[in-house]
C-alpha cells in the first residue's frame, strides 16, 4: 500500500514536470496551427541555459528561470519573424519539416558547442522530505510541481482575464472574425509564439537538475508533449494539467508494477495513450481552444 | 486531376521526353552493373554503393505512402530495424539470443515478411488518422518499438545487441540490391500507370472523395504501406547481415527516416524519378558534408531541409517536370494551388473528379 502511495506521489510530481514542458507546445498549435516538432529542442536549449547559469556562476536553476525565460521569449521571437511567419498559413505538413529542420539544427549546434556529455544543473532545493518511514516527496520535483500549477492559474488568468489574452484567444477561435473585430493578428502570433517559447525555456531551465541535459534530449519530450495535447485538447491550460497528471501517474505505476522494464516502457505508454486518445476520442478529453479531429481532413 | 491520368495527347507530347528518360536510367543501371566487373573497386567502395543503394531503396519505399498516397510517415525507419532484428534473431548464434540459427536466404525473406506483417497491423491503425496526426502516430511507434526491442532481452539480446556470423561477398550484396533498386524504380513506374497508383493518388487528393466512388481506400493505403513496410524491411534484412551486427540504436535510427524523407523533398514528392535522384544526391552531399564539416553537417542538413522546403517544393525533377505533387497539394491549405512557381487560391483548372476513376 505504501508503494502504491510512493508511486501515487511520484506520478503527481511527474505530471507537474510534464504541465510545465506541454503549455507552451499546447498553445502554439492551439492558437497557431503550428505543430511545433521543435519544441523538446526549445526545452532542452533553456536547459542547457540553467546548466551554464548553474555550472559557471553558480546559480541555482530556480532563480536563474526567470533570466533563461527572458533570453528564450526574445529567441522564440527571433525565431518567429525569421522563420515561423513564413509557414502560418502554409499545409501542416511544410511547417512540420520546418519545425523539424530547426530541430536538427538546434541538436547540431548544441552538439559542436557542448558535446554529447550528460550535465546536470546543481540545485539546493534537492534530496526528499520524509513523510512516514517508508514514504518520501522528492523536493525538487515538488517545487517543479507548485511552479507549474503557479504558471498554469497566472497563465488561465492572462488567457481569460487580460486583452492580450483575450485576443490570442479569439485568433485562435477564428481568424478572420478576430481580424475583422480589430485584432492584430500579426502581433498575437508573434506575442503567442515568443510567450511559449519563454515558458518552454522555464521547463528546460526547471528540469535541467532531474533529466541528463544533452543535445538529443528532445524528441521523447516532444512526444510526450504531442501525446499530453492530444488528451488534453488543443491549447487547453487545464487540461495539459490534467494530461500531463494522467501521463505521469500512468510512468509512475509502470515504473512501480513492471519490474526493472518499467522506466523504459514509459515511452511506450506515451505513444500508446497517444494513439488510444486520437482514436477514441479525437476532440480530446478536456475543451481547448481549437478541436483536435486527427480522422477527417 | 490530369497530371493523375494524363490525356492521350499529354501522353503523345511527353513520350520522346519520357523515352530519354528511359534510356538514361538504363544507361545507368548498365554503368552501375558493370563498374565491380571492370575491377579496382575495392571492398570500400562497393560498400559505400551499397549503402546508397539501400538509402535508394528506402526512400522510394518512403515515396509510397508519403508521396503516392500522401499519409507523410516519421517513423518508416522503424521498418528496417525490424526486419533487421527479425533476420539477426533468426540467424544468431550467440548465447544471449534464442538461438534460432537458420541459414541466411530464408532468415532474409521471412525478417521482411515479419516486417511486412507488424506493418499491416500497425498501419491498419494508424492509418485511420490523418495528416501530421498520422507523422506523429508513427513517429510514437518507432520509439515505441525501438524500446520495446530494447526491453525485450530474452528474444533480442537487448540493448548489448546481436552478432551475425560474418559473411563479407560485399560484391553478391551489391548486386542483389541493386537489383531490388531497380525493381522497386520499374514498379513504382508501372504503378503510376495503373488503376491501382491511380486510386492511391486520389487518396491524397480527396480521401472521402475516393471512397464514395468505391474506392476501398482502407484496402489500398494499409496494402501500400505493409508492401512499404515489407520492403523496407529487407533492405534492413540485408543491412543486417552485411553489417554482421545489430543494437537497438543502429538499427532503429532517426537519420533513416530524416533520409527518406528528404532525399525524396529533394528529388520530388510522388514521382518516380524523385527518390532516386534525391536520395542518391543527398547521400554524396553528406558525404562531403561528413569529410568538411564534420559534427556541423547535421546542422547544414537542418539548413537544406528548411530551404528545399520553403524554395524548392517540387524537388530536383519539379524543376523540369509539372506532374509531381508539391508540398502545398499535400494537406493543401484549403484551395491553394501551386502553378508553376506561383501560389493560387481558387478551383483547379482540371476536372477534379477525373482522378478517382
Amino acid at each position: 500500500m505504501s508503494y502504491f502511495a510512493q508511486a501515487l506521489i511520484n506520478g503527481i510530481a511527474l505530471g507537474g514536470m510534464y504541465t510545465i514542458l506541454v503549455l507552451g507546445f499546447s498553445i502554439i498549435w492551439g492558437v497557431m496551427g503550428v505543430i511545433n516538432l521543435a519544441h523538446g529542442e526549445f526545452v532542452m536549449v533553456g536547459a542547457y541555459l540553467a546548466w551554464m547559469a548553474s555550472d559557471f556562476w553558480d546559480v541555482d536553476p530556480f532563480v536563474s528561470a526567470p533570466a533563461v525565460f527572458a533570453v528564450m521569449l526574445l529567441f522564440g521571437y527571433l525565431v518567429q519573424r525569421v522563420l515561423v511567419n513564413r509557414i502560418i498559413d502554409r499545409p501542416a505538413l511544410v511547417s512540420l519539416l520546418v519545425m523539424f529542420g530547426i530541430s536538427i539544427i538546434l541538436q547540431s549546434v548544441m552538439k559542436v558547442t557542448f558535446s554529447a556529455d550528460f550535465r546536470l544543473a546543481n540545485t539546493d532545493l534537492d534530496g526528499a522530505w520524509r513523510l512516514t518511514d517508508r514514504l518520501t516527496v522528492p523536493v525538487t520535483r515538488f517545487w517543479v510541481l507548485v511552479v507549474a500549477v503557479g504558471v498554469t492559474a497566472g497563465l488561465n488568468l492572462f488567457l481569460g482575464r487580460s486583452r492580450l489574452g483575450k485576443s490570442i484567444r479569439a485568433a485562435a477561435q477564428n481568424r478572420e472574425a478576430a481580424r475583422i473585430v480589430g485584432v492584430d493578428i500579426r502581433k498575437v502570433y508573434a506575442v503567442t509564439f515568443a510567450l511559449c517559447i519563454g515558458l518552454t525555456g522555464v521547463a528546460g531551465a526547471l528540469i535541467s537538475p532531474l533529466l541528463a541535459v544533452q543535445p538529443f534530449q528532445g524528441p521523447p519530450l516532444t512526444l510526450k508533449a504531442f501525446a499530453i495535447t492530444a488528451m488534453a485538447g488543443l491549447g487547453s491550460v487545464r487540461g495539459a494539467l490534467g494530461g500531463a497528471m494522467v501521463l505521469g501517474l500512468v510512468e509512475a505505476m509502470l515504473a512501480l508494477y513492471v519490474d526493472r522494464i518499467g522506466t523504459n516502457l514509459a515511452v511506450v505508454a506515451s505513444f500508446v495513450l497517444l494513439v488510444a486518445a486520437l482514436v477514441l476520442r479525437p476532440q480530446g478529453i478536456f475543451k481547448g481552444l481549437r478541436h483536435v479531429d486527427a480522422t477527417s481532413t | 486531376m490530369s497530371r493523375a491520368a494524363p490525356g492521350a495527347g499529354a501522353v503523345a507530347r511527353r513520350w520522346p521526353a519520357g523515352r530519354a528518360v528511359g534510356v538514361g536510367a538504363l544507361i545507368v543501371l548498365v554503368v552501375l552493373a558493370v563498374l565491380p566487373l571492370l575491377g579496382g573497386t575495392s571492398n570500400a567502395t562497393l560498400l559505400t554503393l551499397t549503402l546508397m543503394l539501400t538509402s535508394i531503396g528506402v526512400a522510394i519505399n518512403w515515396n509510397l505512402t508519403g508521396g503516392f498516397t500522401g499519409y507523410v510517415d516519421f517513423g518508416h525507419a522503424v521498418w528496417f530495424g525490424i526486419g533487421a532484428y527479425a533476420t539477426a534473431i533468426l540467424i544468431s548464434l550467440q548465447s544471449n539470443g534464442p538461438q534460432v540459427g537458420w541459414p541466411p536466404v530464408p532468415a532474409i525473406l521471412v525478417g521482411a515478411l515479419v516486417a511486412g506483417f507488424l506493418a499491416a497491423i500497425i498501419g491498419r491503425a494508424t492509418m485511420r488518422l490523418k495528416g501530421p496526426y498520422f507523422s506523429i502516430a508513427m513517429l510514437g511507434t518507432f520509439v515505441a518499438l525501438r524500446e520495446i526491442v530494447r526491453v525485450w532481452s530474452p528474444l533480442t539480446g537487448g540493448g548489448v545487441g546481436l552478432t551475425l556470423p560474418p559473411y563479407l561477398n560485399r560484391m553478391l550484396f551489391y548486386y542483389v540490391e541493386l537489383a531490388l533498386v531497380a525493381a522497386l524504380v520499374v514498379g513504382t513506374w508501372w504503378l503510376r500507370r495503373t488503376r491501382f497508383g491511380a486510386a492511391l493518388m486520389a487518396i491524397r487528393e480527396d480521401e472521402v472523395g475516393a471512397e464514395t466512388r468505391g474506392i476501398d481506400t482502407t484496402l489500398l493505403k494499409t496494402a501500400v504501406f505493409s508492401f512499404a513496410g515489407l520492403s523496407t524491411g529487407l533492405f534492413g534484412a540485408l543491412w543486417a547481415y552485411q553489417n554482421t551486427f545489430v543494437d537497438p540504436d543502429i538499427a532503429f535510427v532517426e537519420v533513416r527516416t530524416i533520409d527518406a524523407v528528404m532525399g525524396t523533398m529533394l528529388g520530388g514528392l510522388g514521382t518516380v524519378a524523385g527518390p532516386v535522384l534525391g536520395a542518391a544526391a543527398l547521400y554524396w552531399v553528406r558525404e562531403l558534408l561528413w569529410t568538411h564539416l564534420l559534427d556541423a553537417h547535421l546542422l547544414a542538413q537542418g539548413v537544406l531541409l528548411i530551404v528545399i522546403v520553403l524554395f524548392v517544393p517540387r524537388g530536383l525533377v519539379g524543376l523540369v517536370d509539372r506532374r509531381g505533387t508539391s508540398l502545398f497539394e499535400l494537406w493543401g491549405w484549403k484551395g491553394w494551388r501551386l502553378e508553376g512557381r506561383r501560389l493560387h487560391r481558387g478551383p483547379a483548372a482540371g476536372g477534379e473528379a477525373e482522378a478517382a476513376s
